[in-house]
């Protein structure tokens, strides 16, 4: 009997091309699409999740000749997700919800449904490699989406197949003409959030916590040493590193260099304050048999993208990590995830403090 | 080499039965014609119409100029709903009757009459899927211009007092409409035993194509009408007629008719013993409407401690057809109106689905599903856990 694989269709070109190749590897493919939130008419059309991005899936599943199922996982998503996104801004931190979505929603209910209907294995279209049980970025370092990723249940590692993560980009779209997949071939990349329509967060902040609440209302803009210089109107709409919303004049650019919620204050300062020379890592799942211990160096990204640091780490705590970084590195950002490597392969990471 | 899959959903569409596809095959190459026209390709087209309306009406109890054609039940309900409800306005009725368990088809176009100025009104459903009398008594008063109620639930199957409602309608001059699309072909519709003044049918649920219906509307009903254009059907639906799908219609009905006692006391002993089987190795099933007067054909049942979208999935990944209340656009299962209307808890309606059997359902198939049955649900109640 060949091994049946669920694979978690976006409707975008990446999940598209991963369902195509598990389908020419002779696995038996159930294409599925999750519905994670309402798309009323409050959200016309969205990148991702939406009644066209489900239609796209569909009509691929139906070109690969595979059966495709729409999941609501409307409560779950807005649970696990959702609300965590709120409650991070609404404490003046600026959280990640794909890795909620990751670590709850897809590498876990949706490995459930796998369960149910005796898949073996789980694939998307990430841009990250398992290898033996172990993960690593994917071979396209543009592209690589392990950043995301530290917080699966390890045991998931080992089910899962990630068809695009050896490929870049650019062979992924050029696959996907190869397999007559035109419709998805030159699909936009979608960089926003999929449940915030037209990147505009705060609306969702609005609508959740209400237009009074603290972290929507007016404060103070003040530099470290304590002096006012300007009015904001909600510390959730700044993260670190953020310079627009702030005032102009002053000689050098101004930066936001911290927030404090309990006094609304946004504290800005000059590029240099950005850095930081180290960073706690909280509520960390590792990927590894031997997690790293004091004293070992280890190499972090604290944002997507940004360059590899190399680190020690000072301390461990349960799963609270402490490290030093070799060089300083610019806007750490509480609520962002630090996620710690060895080479290519993800040890495991944890949520800034 | 795995076994063939098994379409346990008669109630969403049947196959095109063959005969009533050699009879309008006919219309669509040599006999094309428009039956509008004067000549002879148009006396032939005519000719089919006419007659087509003709077997209809008999079908129903009616006379054929009583007969409108339509694209299918949606239209049916839509014109008959809306159109009877507009053609009143002005005359001191803006009240519209129905139920929370109609097809969306009438609700939704109570919602459009109530945006229009209408008012809308819910005849309460009790526990078992049966309106409640007493409430349709205290909603249909002298300002009532429509009263819509549903033959039989598409969900549960259950059929409804039409009889008492149609005379309840009428001694408060309102006008009587119910969609039978479920009912046709199970029980009696007859226009001459039974005072509505109003009744839809659908075409593709008894072995006609898709696209095809008819609103029977009483002489003397008046009936504004939601297209406009040239004078066909009496200008009540205006458009070229659809001679081949008024021949499927017709073929069709008379067909259902003929073997409907036959056909009707096979599917009920295969719903049955599906039932009862079903019930003895997942004891805590639960049957919706099981108490009340159900049609032959259809079982809708929850299984506790799963959701519909994971049974359905299960069933078909092990070849079963069967459906659920209603799917939204995106193809994902939204909870049942009709079972919350009836007071199902949320989390038994939520895990609603619908088998229905038919023309294609053997005893065998029963077997088969049964055998399968006690799997799909450990799937399904896998799927709705949270994996480590």
């Amino acid at each position: 009997m060949t091994a049946r694989v669920l694979v978690a269709m976006s409707g975008g070109v990446d999940s598209s091309v991963a369902a195509a190749l598990l389908v020419r590897q002779g696995y038996d493919v159930v294409g599925v699409t999750m519905k994670l939130f309402e798309d009323g008419a409050e959200l016309p059309d969205r990148p991702c999740c939406s009644l066209d991005a489900t239609s796209d899936a569909r009509r691929v599943a139906e070109q690969l000749g595979i059966p495709h199922y729409v999941l609501n996982m409307v409560d779950h998503f807005s649970r696990d997700v959702i609300a965590d996104f709120v409650a991070e801004y609404a404490r003046g931190r600026t959280p990640i919800p794909c890795v909620r979505c990751n670590t709850f929603t897809k590498f876990s209910d949706l490995v459930a449904k796998a369960d149910g209907i005796d898949a073996q294995y789980v694939a998307t279209g990430h841009y990250a490699r398992a290898v033996a049980g172990a993960l690593h970025r994917g071979a396209d370092d543009n592209k690589d989406q392990t950043y995301f990723l530290w917080g699966i249940n390890r045991s998931v590692v080992p089910r899962l197949l990630l068809p695009v993560g050896d490929m870049t980009k650019e062979a992924t779209r050029a696959l996907a003409r190869e397999l007559q997949l035109p419709r998805v071939a030159d699909k936009p990349e979608s960089q926003e959030i999929c449940f915030v329509p037209g990147g505009d967060y705060v609306q969702v902040l609005r609508r959740a916590l209400g237009d009074s609440a603290p972290s929507l209302s007016p404060g103070s803009i003040v530099t470290a040493d304590g002096h006012v210089i300007g009015e904001h109107d909600g510390f959730a709409r700044y993260t670190i590193g953020q310079r627009r919303g702030l005032p102009g004049g002053s000689a050098d650019p101004l930066y936001v260099v911290a927030l404090r919620p309990d006094t609304r204050e946004v504290v800005v300062g000059p590029r240099e304050a950005l850095l930081g020379t180290s960073l706690t890592a909280a509520g960390v799942n590792w990927l590894v048999d031997a997690p790293p211990r004091a004293g070992d160096e280890v190499q972090v990204r604290v944002r997507h993208r940004a360059p590899l640091a190399p680190a020690i780490v000072d301390h461990i705590d349960g799963d609270t990590v402490h490290m030093s970084l070799r060089v300083p590195v610019s806007a750490i950002t509480p609520g962002q995830s630090a996620v710690l490597y060895d080479g290519t392969r993800v040890l495991g990471g944890g949520i800034i403090d | 080499m795995p076994q063939p899959p098994i379409y346990l959903d008669h109630a969403a569409t049947t196959p095109v039965r063959p005969e009533v596809l050699d009879a309008m095959l006919p219309f669509f190459s040599a006999k094309f014609g428009n039956a509008s026209s004067t000549h002879r390709w148009g006396r032939e087209a005519r000719a089919a119409t006419d007659a087509a309306r003709e077997r209809i009406a008999a079908c129903l109890g009616a006379q054929p100029d009583e007969i409108c054609l339509t694209s299918g039940g949606t239209e049916a309900d839509n014109l008959a709903v809306l159109g009877g409800w507009r053609v009143q306005q002005g005359t001191g009725r803006p009240a519209l009757v129905t139920t929370p368990i109609e097809h969306k088809a009438v609700l939704a176009s109570a919602h459009q009459a109530a945006r229009e100025g209408g008012e809308e009104r819910l005849i309460a459903i009790d526990a078992t899927g049966v309106v409640n009398l007493d409430s349709a008594r205290a909603h249909i008063r002298a300002d009532v211009a429509v009263v819509s109620v549903m033959w039989v639930n598409n969900e549960t199957g259950v059929f409804q007092p039409i009889a008492e409602l149609a005379t309840l309608a009428k001694a408060a001059g309102a006008v009587f409409h119910t969609d039978a699309v479920q009912a046709f072909g199970k029980l009696a519709v007859d226009a001459r035993t039974i005072p509505f003044d109003f009744l839809s049918v659908s075409g593709h649920k008894f072995g006609a194509p898709k696209s095809i219906g008819a609103v029977y509307v009483r002489r003397g009903t008046a009936l504004a009408p939601l297209f406009f254009g040239g004078t066909q059907d009496r200008g009540r639906r205006p458009g070229t007629e659809n001679v081949p799908m008024a021949v499927a219609l017709a073929t069709a009905m008379e067909l259902t008719l003929a073997e409907r006692d036959a056909e009707c006391a096979r599917l009920r002993a295969l719903r049955d013993r599906l039932e009862t089987s079903l019930l003895a190795c997942v004891p805590e099933l639960v049957v919706h409407g099981r108490t009340a007067a159900r049609v032959p054909h259809i079982l809708h049942l929850s299984v506790p401690g799963t959701d519909s979208e994971s049974m359905l999935m299960a069933l078909d990944l092990q070849g079963v057809a069967a459906s659920s209340g209603s799917a939204c656009q995106s193809g994902s299962v939204t909870p049942s109106h009709v079972l919350s209307a009836m007071g199902v808890d949320a989390a038994l309606g939520s895990a609603a689905i619908r088998m229905s059997v038919g023309k294609l359902t053997t005893d065998d198939h029963i077997d088969r599903v049964v055998a399968l049955f006690p799997a799909v649900v450990r799937s399904a109640r896998a799927m709705g856990g949270r994996f480590g």
